[in-house]
């Protein structure tokens, strides 16, 4: 280990996690929440290389692999979607999708 | 190593995934709806009797995966709900305009994903499980794209779930951070050891709550309803079935197997979210005139009643769960069933205003029946299965002297009764010059009202008789030997 | 266990089929079609009665219980769902069946053309089966599910002609108040489960001596509240009021569930707790003063009823009078006994009023009838034999062995009182029989109606009647329910002394019942009219046709009351708690509904909320 305390490679990644959370509380353009979304996931992805590091273990990159094929995956189905969005409802604006309530 | 053993265990996720395959270079070489619905419920219903010769070949465990009887019953809860929801979509998608076939490969995926989910014993396949099992549902719940619902249904659940995964994983993350392990029982055995800590305890409550998310425990059930709403019917019965039992089941097992779940502030927390989650989902569907969101209130508040048996964990717990499980399995799809076939086939938004069901016992004596059969089974009367239910979470609730807990499900059931009843009235109503949506003619032809009449029957055989599927749940639930 | 007992479902299993059979053709059945499956079920349900009786009577005949399965196990409560077999039931099943198939047999004929026949046999295969459940349940919970839908089945079968909005009142009003008796049924239930810890009725006799003193408080409300529901099922005084309304329904109903089998639930429900009235003496004495008091009430009513079935109905209320006297003085194999031969001679007169109901176009008022017996002989014979035996025609009828038997048991049981009343009970009972038969058969015909009788035809019409005419003669009487063992012995057993004499007495009234009305009604008819034209004997007359005014009596006493309590308590305290109660529901649902905006935002500000506050719960329950 190079001397780096895990707690602040954590602590690190808990900050991505709160921006991301904040992207995803605040903005509403879809373009902006999948990119939120991306961020969430790879401090997740980042906590798991910190702790795998730290542990001196081959699993937290194997997770963080499983992670970014999943940020990969959630990526193209959401930009599908978003494609879709902006031919039904002429805007990216995800407040606009609230047709459903109550 | 992989083993014949291994392989043996693995035949029924191995057959559904070949399902899948098929079903997909069928898709490549030629479109044909009838033909890939009945290749797909063929694959599932070979997996099932698979299931049945793994559970006869005995319990086969590897790092990854576990192949005990827990997982054989959450495997033949998702493996039955899967055949129910597909039987519904062939009649329900013959009227959508567009391409088919591949509602068939995403829920056989889903249901890939679901199996995969009740057998980890891993965080790796936990998590693979659990994405496998979602998204494909992104896609199924704006498979109906060009209804802007269905679309809103698909960005809302796929924008939420995705956070909640976030969730997980770094709830995950956190907890390996702080045991080294990945594996289940090693993970809180090491957390044991470790005496926790403050990075343990945020992962253990991130986990909770991306699990949570997925339950739509109270508050991280918003939504529900709207996803429930908009999405096609077939997938928002599996998402309300097969997704959640799968869920329920990975829980069941956290709990089952760890010791550090002994302790009871963590009981605290789930009581209290199970107390929140019956009464605000009872609460919410009160004057709701909108069928399938009222179910999709209901079901939230059904996994209020029961996170009961995971705060008392001990005991009878797993097989109340168990029964409990498969009693809201039976009538949620029997309910969800009903719309679904009044929707089909598709032709735009659902049926699912409460005023499309106005009098449909006069047109639809047996589609009526069936739901009122399972209103009451929702609703907890007796002689249907949602009572034998009920009433075991009840018993395990005073058993262990969780008042609260107890006064909070009599009080939901009281709310629940009345917003039921209001149903059930409507169904009855007589109302001259309204035209409501209907079943096509020859509904009772369609496999899609087998399965719904079936599963209305077996809803009062389970309330009258339900010594059969008692005994076979506390065989699947005890421990093993 | 013999083999028979594994058939013992089939009792009600075959009728349920029928109903589920009729139900789910959705009208699309040819009448045909129903006649067939709603007569042949009860039909081979019968023949499975049969075959069980002639194996128990063949047996031991001792008590046999068959368990199907256990309905849910958590702790000790265990409920099972099981049947139980002994002389009382196999009594009841054979009523039920037999006389059942009988009057299903005649409903075909007396149905045929009705729009909505195959609802009809729905329904009455629905009430044979809760019926068969009523008398076969091994324990209490199973009786009282059988008991609630036996009373639903008589809700939908008296406003079965829903076109009519009074016979939906008539049903609507059979329904309340049997209800009242379903609650206190229901209270009794509760008391016993909470003393006794089991619902099963062989543990609660068993148990019930050991653990009360006899008079102790609590059985003598248990016994209480079970008198109570009788009362309400079997339509005794205060409860009796819906009976004569509910004739609103087809006359085959009526001879089935207002005549012969439902009615006598009551009955048969406090033969079969005997154990629990017997450790409540003073109970048990009120179920006999409750049953004089309604048969001599009943009695002066059914003198001045018009309506043949009216007459009938107050006759049923009076006959099962008779069997609560019998219950009181601890007779209780009398009381089944009368039960027995009331079923065949009232069926019997039921339908043979069904009968004349049919070829005179649903006319059904004596005032309009009269001279038929010519053109209806077969009704007529009905009428004879029936009325022969209701009025205890000494020697060749059913009806005189189980009523001396019953006067009897009072006269050993010392209570002088409800002797006298059953006698007077048995004149009232001739009167108003030869009342019912005179104005019906004899004299001139008074409308076309009559004038246009058509003789019924055919198999189903003729067989029943002749078969229950038989069953209504001493033929009927030398049928013997195997009670001994089942129910306690009763009063008359240990003496014979003044029984003849007793005998000779009751045979006396019946006949000087009969002469006096013969020489009344032939002879003296225009003197009758004259009294009940004026004066005393017109009050008396309309009191006695409105049944002693009870139904009056509720409305001014219970029903006007309760209505301006009501509106006086509109704004009441506990009601505004219920409002309260009700708005901050609604209010609480209001608040939530509006956390369903639609937006994601919201959604995932939500979620991380719930995080937070999980997380520092968390923390801080460290």
């Amino acid at each position: 280990m190079n001397g780096i305390p895990m707690e602040h490679g954590l602590i690190l990644a808990a900050i991505l996690f709160a921006i991301g959370l904040a992207g995803l509380m605040f903005r509403r353009n879809m373009v902006f929440v999948l990119m939120s979304l991306e961020i969430m996931l790879n401090s997740a992805g980042l906590a798991f290389i910190v702790a795998g590091t730290a542990w001196e273990q081959p699993e937290g990159q194997a997770m963080f692999l499983l992670v970014i094929t999943l940020a990969a995956a959630e990526a193209s189905v959401g930009l599908a979607l978003l494609i879709q969005l902006y031919q039904r409802f002429r805007t990216l604006d995800t407040d606009a999708v609230s047709g459903m309530r109550g | 190593m992989l083993t014949s053993a291994h392989m043996m265990a693995l035949t029924p996720v191995i057959l559904v995934c070949a399902t899948a395959v098929t079903v997909m270079l069928g898709i490549a070489w030629r479109r044909q709806h009838a033909a890939t619905a009945l290749v797909s419920i063929l694959g599932l219903n070979l997996a099932l009797v698979s299931l049945y010769l793994v559970y006869s070949a005995g319990d086969v465990s590897t790092p990854l995966l576990v192949f005990d009887r827990l997982s054989m019953l959450g495997m033949v809860l998702v493996l039955a709900s899967t055949l129910a929801c597909l039987t519904m979509s062939h009649a329900y998608l013959e009227g959508y305009p567009g391409r088919k076939e591949e509602f068939y490969l995403l829920m056989l995926c889903a249901a890939a994903g679901g199996m995969v989910l009740v057998a980890s014993q891993h965080l790796a396949t936990l998590f693979f499980g659990l994405e496998l099992l979602s998204m494909p549902l992104y896609g199924m719940l704006a498979y109906t794209y060009r209804d802007k619902r269905s679309l809103e249904s698909g960005i809302k659940y796929l924008v939420l779930s995705a956070a909640a995964t976030a969730f997980l994983l770094f709830g995950m993350a956190l907890l390996y951070s702080q045991s080294g392990r990945l594996d289940i029982a090693g993970l809180l055995a090491g957390l044991e050891s470790s005496g926790g800590g403050a990075w343990a305890l945020a992962g253990a409550g991130l986990m909770l709550v991306g699990l949570g998310f997925k339950l739509s425990i109270v508050p991280f059930h918003l939504w529900t309803p709207d996803v429930y709403q908009g999405g096609p019917g077939p997938a928002a019965t599996f998402l309300a079935t097969a997704s959640k039992a799968a869920v329920f089941i990975v829980l069941l097992r956290i709990v089952m197997v760890a010791p550090a779940f002994h302790v009871e502030w963590l009981h605290t927390v789930l009581g209290g979210l199970a107390l929140l989650t019956m009464i605000v989902g009872n609460l919410l569907a009160l004057i709701q005139t909108n069928l399938k969101r009222l179910l999709g209130y209901s079901s939230i508040a059904h996994f209020g009643y029961l996170l009961v048996a995971l705060v008392v964990a001990d005991g009878l717990a797993v097989e109340t769960a168990g029964i409990y499980l498969i009693t809201y399995l039976m009538t949620t799809l029997g309910a969800f069933g009903v719309v679904t076939l009044l929707s089909s086939p598709y032709s735009g938004e659902d049926a699912s205003a409460l005023h499309h069901y106005r009098g449909l016992f006069w047109r639809r004596p047996y589609l009526a029946a069936v739901l009122t059969v399972c209103l009451l089974s929702l609703a907890g009367i007796p002689f249907t299965a949602g009572f034998i239910g009920k009433f075991y979470i009840v018993a395990l609730g005073v058993e262990a002297g969780r008042w609260w807990l107890v006064g909070g499900i009599i009080a939901g059931s009281v709310i629940g009764l009345y917003y039921y009843l209001r149903v059930m009235v409507t169904l009855y109503l007589v109302e001259p010059g309204m035209r409501g949506r209907d079943a096509p003619d020859n509904w009772g032809m369609k496999a899609g009202g087998v399965v719904v009449l079936g599963l209305a029957l077996l809803v009062i055989a389970f309330g009258v008789y339900p010594t059969p599927v008692i005994d076979w749940m506390s065989v699947l639930t005890s421990p093993v030997h | 266990m013999g083999v028979s007992m594994s058939y013992l479902p089939l009792t009600f299993l075959l009728p349920l089929l029928g109903t589920f059979i009729l139900a789910l053709s959705r009208g699309h059945m040819s009448e045909r079609g129903s006649v067939w499956v709603g007569v042949s079920s009860v039909g081979l349900a019968a023949l499975v009665t049969a075959f069980i009786t002639i194996q128990f009577m063949s047996g031991d005949q001792s008590a046999q219980t068959l368990t199907l399965w256990t309905w849910i196990s958590v702790g000790n409560f265990t409920p099972t769902i099981g049947l139980a077999l002994d002389g009382l039931s196999i009594t009841m099943l054979g009523i039920i069946t037999g006389v059942g198939f009988l009057i299903h047999l005649f409903a075909a004929w007396y149905m045929r053309g009705e729009e909505g026949i195959t609802r009809f046999f729905a329904y009455m295969n629905l009430f044979v089966f809760s019926m068969v459940l009523l008398v076969l349940g091994d324990n209490l919970m199973l009786l009282f599910l059988g008991w609630e839908g036996v009373g639903i089945c008589s809700y939908l079968l008296i406003g079965y002609y829903y076109r009519d909005s009074a016979n939906g009142a008539a049903a609507f009003k059979a329904f309340l108040i049997t209800r009242i008796g379903d609650v206190f049924l229901a209270i009794g239930l509760f008391l016993i489960f909470a003393e006794l810890g089991t619902l099963n009725i062989a543990a609660i006799l068993e148990q019930a001596p050991a653990h009360w003193a006899t008079g102790d408080s609590l059985v003598r409300w248990a016994a209480l509240m079970f008198l109570g529901g009788a009362l309400g099922k079997s339509a005794q005084l205060p409860l009796h009021t819906w009976l004569a309304d509910a004739m609103a329904g087809p006359t085959p109903v009526s001879a089935l569930i207002h005549a012969a089998t439902m009615v006598t639930a009551g009955v048969y429900l406090i033969a079969r707790m005997h154990g629990i009235f017997d450790l409540a003496p003073d109970v048990l004495h009120l179920v006999g003063v409750i049953g004089a008091a309604t048969l001599l009430m009943a009695g002066f009513a059914a003198l001045a009823q018009t309506d043949i079935k009216r007459i009938l109905a107050y006759s049923t209320m009076s006959q099962i009078g008779y069997m609560f006297l019998a219950l009181g003085v601890g007779a209780y194999d009398s009381a089944i006994f009368h039960l027995m031969t009331h079923a065949f001679f009232k069926a019997l007169l039921f339908l043979s009023a069904g009968a004349v109901i049919v070829s005179c176009h649903h006319e059904q008022d004596m005032r309009k009838l009269g001279g038929l017996w010519r053109r209806l002989p077969l009704a007529y014979m009905g009428f004879i034999v029936g009325g022969a035996a209701l009025s205890a025609l000494p020697l060749v009828t059913a009806g005189f062995y189980s009523k001396d038997d019953i006067l009897w048991q009072s006269l050993a049981a010392d209570q002088k009182g409800l002797l006298l009343a059953g006698l007077v009970g048995a004149l009232l009972t001739s009167l108003y029989t030869v009342r019912l038969i005179i104005g019906t058969f004899h004299g001139e015909m008074k409308s076309d109606h009559a004038r246009n009788a058509e003789p019924g035809r055919g198999l189903q019409h003729g067989l029943p009647l002749i078969l229950l005419a038989v069953l209504s003669t001493f033929i009927g009487a030398m049928i013997h329910p195997p009670l001994s063992g089942v129910l306690p012995a009763s009063p008359g057993e240990s003496t014979e002394a003044g029984h003849t004499a007793l005998e000779l007495i009751a045979a006396g009234t019946a006949i000087a019942g009969i002469a006096l009305a013969a020489w009344l009604f032939l002879r003296k008819r225009e003197a009758l009219a004259r009294l009940v034209s004026g004066g005393p004997g017109a009050s008396l007359w309309t009191l006695w046709n409105q049944a002693w005014g009870f139904d009056l009596l509720f409305d001014r006493l219970l029903v006007r009351p309760f209505r301006i309590l009501v509106f006086i308590l509109r704004r009441d305290i506990i009601d505004a708690l219920f409002g309260l109660v009700a708005s901050i529901t609604k209010g609480l649902n209001a608040g939530l509904t509006r956390t369903q905006t639609g937006r994601v935002r919201t959604y995932a500000t939500s979620m991380v909320l719930g995080a937070t506050v999980v997380l520092i719960f968390l923390a801080f329950g460290q």
